[in-house]
Order: structure tokens, then sequence, then C-alpha cells
């Protein structure tokens, strides 16, 4: 198995090695699993194998923008979604090397570092699960293994309503808002008014960050992608720069008729205690 | 990834001109020619679709005719120059219009799970200017007529199917906000000094008038889209003005908000349900509600 991931050190396979041996006394799993999440995990039929983390410490570009004008920063775009990918893929790969089919409940944080506002960390961080009867057709794009942000309940959820996990797609853009001119500002005071400008910095930024993530789950060969949320941040940027950052899991249907889920009827139910 | 090559493309002459399109076609009431490329091309199933559901809401496509569609948002950077009241009142309809338009280019009959939230520009909090930002899922419903006009909810999917099923249409949102002035004068200003207990009878009818004001426009809203609200987001501030040489007395400053799904139902039609006990193994969610309403003031 780690024929497949030869860049992986020695200490790490070993760890993982350990992990998917179920035959041997050492072969136990890790996981961030809540008792709700491990039942539900099992019930669709798969096994958690161990926590998989990847991360990256990643030193962004210098960008400067017109003061008056809305652009995309692509510099910053590109090194936010570089370094999430390259977290991604180690997690990946730690994955794979535990012959993993997926990962789910992967979160994906930034953090800033206090001493140098150009360095994020990027980490991500999930519960490789296998299926434990070794059905091929849960595999990700690729042959690798999937990769979701969902929790071990959604799992059963999602393969419930005919659909099985593909892989966490994401779209970053980062965007400097123009400011509004001087004379402009002042020909507004105490005028009840859109401000064009500042609309349109915030459509044109998320459009781009939402066309990105469904370009990126259209590569992925997906049919859709559920669970998506919306971040906006700005990572220490100077006050006119955001980011808008779109994530979701990208699925697809469930092509082998005898794993499809008998088809499940919801009843509707109204907690009274809320 | 193959997805980088999607960053080169901004250059100055390239972001000039989605700026140039962006603003044309704002002004004209429409999205621009690549917006609306992505929107049909997701309506036919060219682009993935897009859900903010969780899984839960995927089942309901079987079993009650909800076929997510995509995402859609709108929003409105608005300066309330000399009445927060108005800039709530246009920002957020003028942001809700701009969804409910690209939802009608999605072929969507209704929108759920609409979100809304405020934005400020770092540095300029106290300039007067916010941006009144909405998103939510398109969706199909089988349920549902067509309509040049789509039903607009705060509730998710499911929920919507749980009105719909109840004989309840959701139609739309409904805003009330208000705010106003409160002047101290010398004996109500001496009141907070006092060592005995009492109530600041002026400041508590000045915030319940406001709060009436408010409450009041949200049923007008109400009125206007149909019959009931169901209000999920109420908002209170009070401030407190220290005086300065144009007043001599502290001010008060009183900001309410509350907005909600309007909702068509007759009680003479209600359909009643059974209910049975269960118990639910579902992790408790905590709904966070002062989180919630720091999102949208």
């Amino acid at each position: 198995m780690s024929d497949t991931v030869p860049d992986l050190p020695q200490h790490a396979r070993e760890r993982l090695e350990g992990l998917r041996d179920t035959s041997r006394r050492g072969g136990i799993f890790t996981s961030d699993f809540s008792v709700n999440e491990f039942l539900m995990v099992g019930e669709a039929g798969f096994e958690p194998l161990g926590l998989v983390v990847g991360s990256c410490i990643y030193h962004t570009g210098i960008q400067y923008a017109g003061w008056s004008k809305n652009q995309e920063m692509a510099v910053l775009s590109q090194a936010m979604y570089e370094a999430r990918e390259l977290a991604m893929t180690r997690m990946e790969q730690e994955a794979q090397s535990l012959s993993a089919d997926g990962v789910v409940g992967v979160r994906l944080e930034v953090k800033r570092m206090d001493w140098d506002k150009d360095i994020l960390e990027f980490l991500a961080i999930g519960t490789a699960i296998a299926h434990s009867k070794g059905h091929p057709g849960f595999k990700g794009p690729a042959g690798k293994p999937f990769t979701s942000d969902l929790s071990g309940q959604d799992l059963w959820m999602l393969l419930q309503s005919g659909y099985r996990p593909l892989a966490l797609v994401m779209g970053s853009c980062v965007y400097h808002v123009a400011h509004q001119g001087m004379l402009q500002s002042l020909g507004n005071v105490g005028r009840n008014v859109e401000m064009p400008l500042f609309t349109q910095a915030m459509y044109d930024a998320r459009e781009l960050a939402m066309e990105r993530m469904q370009q990126e789950a259209k590569e992925a060969g997906a049919e859709g992608v559920v669970a998506v949320q919306l971040h906006e941040g700005s990572h220490n940027w100077q006050p006119h720069v955001i980011e808008f950052f779109a994530i979701g899991t990208a699925v697809k249907a469930i092509e082998d008729a005898a794993v499809i889920p008998e088809r499940l009827i919801p009843q509707i139910v109204i907690p009274v205690n809320d | 990834m193959a997805l980088f090559g999607s960053f080169g493309n901004h250059d100055d002459a390239g972001s000039l001109a989605r700026q140039a399109a962006w603003n044309e076609a704002l002004t004209r009431g429409t999205v621009p020619a690549f917006v609306k490329e992505r929107l049909a091309e997701t309506m036919s199933g060219k682009r993935p679709w897009v859900t903010t559901a969780s899984p839960a809401g995927l089942l309901a496509q079987r079993s009650h005719g909800i076929r997510p569609l995509g995402l859609v948002s709108g929003n409105c950077w608005f300066q309330f120059g000399y009445s927060w009241t108005r800039g709530h009142y246009e920002g957020w309809h003028t942001a809700l219009d701009r969804l409910r338009l690209e939802a009608g280019l999605m072929g969507a009959n209704a929108v759920v799970d609409v979100t809304l939230r405020v934005r400020r520009m770092p540095g300029t909090e106290n300039e007067g200017h916010m941006d009144y930002g909405v998103m939510g899922t398109a969706v199909r419903l089988d349920a549902l007529r067509e309509s040049a006009n789509p039903a607009l909810a705060t509730v998710s999917a499911l929920e919507f199917a749980r009105l719909l099923e109840s004989g309840i249409i959701p139609v739309g949102l409904a805003i009330g906000a208000h705010y106003d002035w409160f002047v101290a004068n010398m004996y109500q200003a001496g009141a907070a000094a006092s060592y005995w207990n009492q109530e600041m009878a002026p400041l508590s009818s000045f915030l319940t008038r406001v709060r009436r004001q408010a409450l009041q426009e949200l049923r007008d809203d109400g009125v206007r889209l149909g019959s009931g609200v169901l209000a999920h987001t109420q908002h209170t501030e009070l401030y407190r003005v220290e005086p300065d040489e144009a007043n001599p007395y502290p001010r008060f400053l009183a900001r309410y908000i509350a907005l909600g799904t309007a909702i068509l139902h007759d009680s003479r039609t209600r359909r009643p349900f059974g209910v049975r006990p269960v118990t639910s193994v579902r992790d408790p969610r905590l709904l966070a509600a002062p989180d919630t309403t720091k999102e949208v003031l």
C-alpha cells in the first residue's frame, strides 16, 4: 500500500499501517466522531480507519490594487486556493495510504500567524473511512478517496437519498473593493442612495467564488453540490480587501443498483420542545 | 488543479470589462450575460445543481418533489444618510428583488433557506452605509404553481414542505424596522442618578413606541404579501449619546427590526396531522439567537 504514496515519511506510514490492520493488536482506529456519528457511519456500511490530516503554511505574495477600482486580487485568490488545495491533497495522501474509500467530516481551517500577516496556516482534518465489505463503487474522482465535510449522519442520509459523495469542492475569490471618490462621497452626504461600486464589488466577488466551486464540481464529474456554505472573510488584509469562499460536497447518483437503499419516505416530525 | 487557469484571466482590461458589465446590468435591473449563462446552464443540468440544504433536504427531492437548482443571491450597498429605517427597508427590498430576479432566470418557483446579513466596510462603520445581502437556494416545487414571481422563505426546503403539507403557502419575506431619538429633559436625566428604585418610565414608553411602530410596519408588509408572518429574527438596540455643546442633555437612540416569512393560510382549511411522540437522537444543534441577529444588523 505504501507504493501508491511514496513521499510519506516512515513514521506516518507506520502510524497509518497500524490503524488499518485490525488483525494486529495495535490495529485501532482513531476518529473525532460523536457517538451518533460513529453509529451512523456503521449503519451506512462504512468503518472508520483513522484521523487524517494535511497542513500547509503559506506565504502570500504581494499585490496592489487601484485605489478606485473594483478588481480581483488574483495573486491572493490563487494563494488562498492553492494553499487549501495543498492541505487537502496531503490529507488525501494519508487517506490513500490507508486504502480508504473516503474522508468524512473534513474541516478546512485557516489560521493566521501573529508574527507575520503574510503567513497563513491551512489545515485539513477528517476521518478516513472504508466500506466494510470492500465495495469498490464509492471511490472519488480518479479512484482516489472521496472527500466531504458531511458528518457521519449526513453521509448515511446522502446514501439514503440515492447519492454518493465525490469531493469537497471550493471556490475562492479575494477582491479589492474600490474606494469612493471624495467628490462622490460629499455629494451623497445625508442622502439615501445606493452605492453602486460597493454593490457591484460584492456581486462580482460572490459570483466568481460560486462559479469556481461549480466548475470544480463539474470537473469532478458531479451532478450536484450539497450543503454549500459561502463564507466571507478578511485574513488580516487591508480594509477594502475581502475573500468570498464557497465550499460544499460534490455528489453523484449511486450507479450500482445493488447498493441503492430502499426508498426512504421521510416522516415529518415536529419536535415540541424547541 | 485545472482550475488555476481561471485565475489568470483578470488583467486590467478584463476586470474593467467585468466592472462595466456589472454596472450596466444592475442599472438596467438585470445581471450580466456571464451570470445569465451560468444560471441557464445550471437550470438545464449542463452545470451541477447547487444547494445549501443538508442531505436530508435531498430526500425531499423524491418524497416531496422539491428539486434544487442553484444558489441565488442579491445585495445592495446602501447609504442611509438620514434614515436608518429607510435604509433597512430599501436596502433589504432591493436585495430581495435582485435575488428574485436570479431565481426567475433559473426557472425557480421558490427560493428557500434565504439568509440575510449586513456587511460594513472596516474603518467606515460610522459613515452611515452598509451592504444588505441576501442569499438562498432556488428550487422547483411540483406542488407549487408556475409563477413569474418566485416565493421566498427563510425556512429550509423541508420546512417549506412541512408548511405545504399543512395547507400553508410561504410567499415572501416581511420586514419591519423603525428607529427614533429620545431627548431626555433635566428631570429625566436626573432619574438615573437617584438613590431609590424607580422605573425610567419615559424611556420604557419610548422603546415601546419604537417597537410598536416597527411591528406595525412588519404587519403592513405582511398584509401586502399574504396574511400572516412568522417572524424569526428580532433585534433591539438602545444607545445613550452623551451631552455635547448642541445638546445639553443625554439623548437615546432606539432601533428595532423584525424579519419573517409571510405565509398564506386559512385556519378553516388547515389540515390536521397526528402527533406521535418520538425520541430524537440527533445531536442538538444550538441555535445561538444572539449570533443570528448579529449577522443581519
